[in-house]
């Protein structure tokens, strides 16, 4: 796994952007190890994820490790059942892991405890589920105020001027007011983005982010996704299934039978 | 918070369908507490509303004052006896008299004016005075069957006037007329014919006594006599405590199944709503927050079931036919509208336990 790592932040990747495969932002050539990767904003060391035990043990994540910097924004891949909900579940503190730490910004997130968890999720992490799962009784704008209100200390005011802004920048100005059922699937998924980047997170995961959404919206809202992220500084892990989107992302990761490894051209995975 | 009430305001419908639940039950609770309490003040009205805070009765009276027999020369020792203020004659007759419009029904209360025993709910005119014969103060009951101050109701041909009226004061349900002792005496010998020939005969004694007193001391001043404080002799009275004991356990039991029907509701919409409520997990929101959104969601159902409920109750009191006993009292009210809100918030913390389960991990992916 020593070869799957980051690349520090400058701007020229020779390999992808003679391919022409990044068109957006071309990505880093890979460094050697994450561990001389010192800049590196989320750092994943040897994680591993056992679900059961005894017969019924199923390894999800066999041995996973990665870095990522900041305005990073890296696609994980993977067939069914390999292993890419259970590493980004855990990377964002939703589950923990059987083995392994997660350190964000350099505060280990493996030893937090579940109300720790909870705020760590509503402060430092955006999610952006498969189907937007906004609440179905707020509109689009309370979904955004809603997790505002999450955390402590927010003024309501401040909330609101930053709901109204990242609507409009998503082109979901004329829809604040609407609720969920009013809107297209992929107006969903860009208010759920909105919500990711709600309150200001360091990390933004995303889990299929189009599977229910046609190609030309499906692009869209990844675009759109890529934008926010880069624009804002943050950092991005897509998981997908889908190879076009590839193309909006800086690095790919791979997962294989719960084994991580970072990949120079994804191209290779094309049946 | 923001949560619950925006679930409420754009789901109306559904929550229409628990308020109006509730408000079904309440309307239900309210409207047999109306009937016990009605029961019961009519009942013991005439014992509750009076200087007295204890009678004494003769041995087999089993704390009945109509079935009780004493003499006036009872009166004397009882008052004798320790920590007694005052003691009073009581004649009680449940007879009919002839009012300004017919027949009514009655209980007569031959009293001595101002000594105990003498009601304390004056609301018009006078009370008779000491020595004063032919005169009585009406339960306020009696205004419907036309009797006013000035009035005449005889009983067996022996009339009485009118000089007041006293309130929540009937006996047995039927209303009372307040007399002199001689003045009940002579109806008494004009309806019970078999009674005559004992001038000196009263049915109990009344007492002002503290709310310390040995009761068995003051029995004890006459030979073979019991002694019951008022709120005993009140439930005394044939009835009186089976009634109560019996519409109070179905109102209690009818409140438990607000509380059950509460918890269901909400167990079901918690069940509706794992989903939505493992993402809000995921993006951050703690099991607390969302339990106590749905404690809130619960409390106002209730509070709104207890507000349309006792709106409801109030206008079917108003079409229940007067003969009918009920009372709407304001203790009773709030006393149901607390334990309805304890049923349904306590209804609805049995949702916690599994909004608490739901696990976050479970919103993303979708594949879970
Ligand atoms: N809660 C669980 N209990 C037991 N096994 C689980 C659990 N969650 C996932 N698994 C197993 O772990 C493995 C990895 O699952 P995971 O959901 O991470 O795969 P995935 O790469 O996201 O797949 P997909 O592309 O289908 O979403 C699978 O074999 C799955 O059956
Ligand atoms: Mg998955």
């Amino acid at each position: 796994m020593t070869d799957a790592m980051t690349p520090g932040p400058t701007s020229e990747d020779p390999v992808l952007a003679a391919t022409g495969s990044v068109p957006n932002g071309p990505g880093e050539p890979p460094a050697l190890d994450a561990t001389h990767h010192a800049s590196a904003l989320l750092r994943v060391s040897d994680v591993r994820k056992v679900y059961g035990e005894g017969h019924t043990e199923v390894v999800a994540v066999a041995d996973a490790t990665m870095a990522v910097d900041q305005g990073e924004f890296v696609a994980l891949l993977g067939p069914s059942g390999s292993g890419k909900t259970t590493l980004i579940s855990i990377v964002g503190g939703l589950l923990s892991p059987s083995g392994g730490t997660v350190t964000l910004g350099g505060s280990d997130v493996t030893g937090l405890s579940k109300k720790d968890l909870t705020a760590f999720r509503a402060e430092r992490v955006g999610f952006v589920f498969q189907s937007a799962n906004l609440v179905p009784f707020l509109t689009a704008r309370e979904n955004l105020l809603y997790v505002a209100s999450l955390v402590k200390g927010t003024s309501r005011a401040q909330a609101q001027a930053r709901a109204d802004g990242l609507l409009e920048e998503l082109g979901l100005g004329a829809r604040a007011k609407n609720l969920p059922e009013q809107l297209s699937g992929g107006e969903r998924q860009r208010v759920a983005i909105g919500r990711a980047l709600m309150n200001d997170p360091d990390l933004v995961l995303v889990d299929e982010p189009t599977a229910a959404l046609d190609t030309a919206m499906g692009r869209q809202v990844v675009e759109l996704l890529r934008r926010e992220i880069k624009g804002r500084g943050k950092t991005g892990i897509m998981v997908t299934h889908d190879l076009r989107m590839v193309e909006y992302t800086d690095r790919v990761f791979e997962i294989l039978d719960g084994h991580l490894t970072h990949v120079e051209e994804p191209s290779a995975l094309r049946h | 918070m923001m949560l619950a009430i925006r679930e409420i305001q754009r789901g109306k419908g559904r929550f229409a369908t628990i308020v109006a639940a509730l408000s079904l039950i309440v309307f239900l609770v309210l409207v047999l507490g109306a009937l016990a309490d009605g029961l019961f003040y009519g009942a013991t009205g005439a014992v509750r509303s009076t200087s007295a805070a204890a009678y004494v009765f003769s041995g087999d009276a089993e704390g009945s004052l109509v079935r009780s027999r004493l003499d006036e020369s009872d009166v004397a020792a009882v008052a004798a006896a320790p920590g007694v203020e005052q003691a009073g004659p009581v004649g009680v007759l449940l007879t009919g008299g002839a009012g300004p419009q017919g027949p009514v029904d009655l209980a007569v209360f031959g009293i001595e004016p101002g000594s105990a025993g003498t009601p304390t709910t004056l609301v018009e005119g006078r009370l008779p005075e000491a020595g004063e014969a032919g005169a009585a103060a009406a339960d306020t009951r009696l205004r419907d069957d036309g009797v006013a101050v000035g009035s005449t109701i005889a009983v067996g041909g022996i009339p009485a006037t009118i000089v007041g009226f006293v309130a929540d004061s009937s006996y047995q349900l039927q209303p009372t007329l307040w007399t002199s002792v001689g003045t009940w005496r002579e109806m008494r010998d004009a309806v019970r014919p078999e009674l005559r020939g004992q001038p000196t005969a009263i049915s109990a004694i009344a007492v002002v006594a503290p709310a310390s007193t040995d009761l068995a001391q003051i029995a004890a001043a006459v030979t073979g006599a019991t002694a019951l404080s008022a709120e005993q002799t009140g439930l005394a009275i044939p009835g009186v405590e089976q009634q109560s004991s019996t519409l109070n356990s179905i109102i209690y039991t009818t409140l438990a199944v607000a509380g059950l029907v509460v918890a269901l509701f909400f167990a079901l919409l918690v069940l509706e709503k794992r989903e939505l409520f493992a993402a809000l997990k995921a993006l951050g929101s703690s099991t607390g927050r969302l339990g106590r959104g749905v404690i809130l969601q619960a409390a106002i159902a209730s509070v709104l079931g207890v507000v349309l409920g006792a709106l409801l109750a109030r206008l079917f009191g108003l079409v229940i036919p007067p003969e009918v006993p009920t009372l709407f009292r304001t203790d009773t009210l709030v006393t149901i509208a607390i334990f309805t809100l304890v049923a349904g918030v306590v209804g609805a913390l049995f949702s916690l336990r599994r909004i608490a389960r739901i696990d976050p991990a479970t919103a993303i992916g979708g594949a879970l």
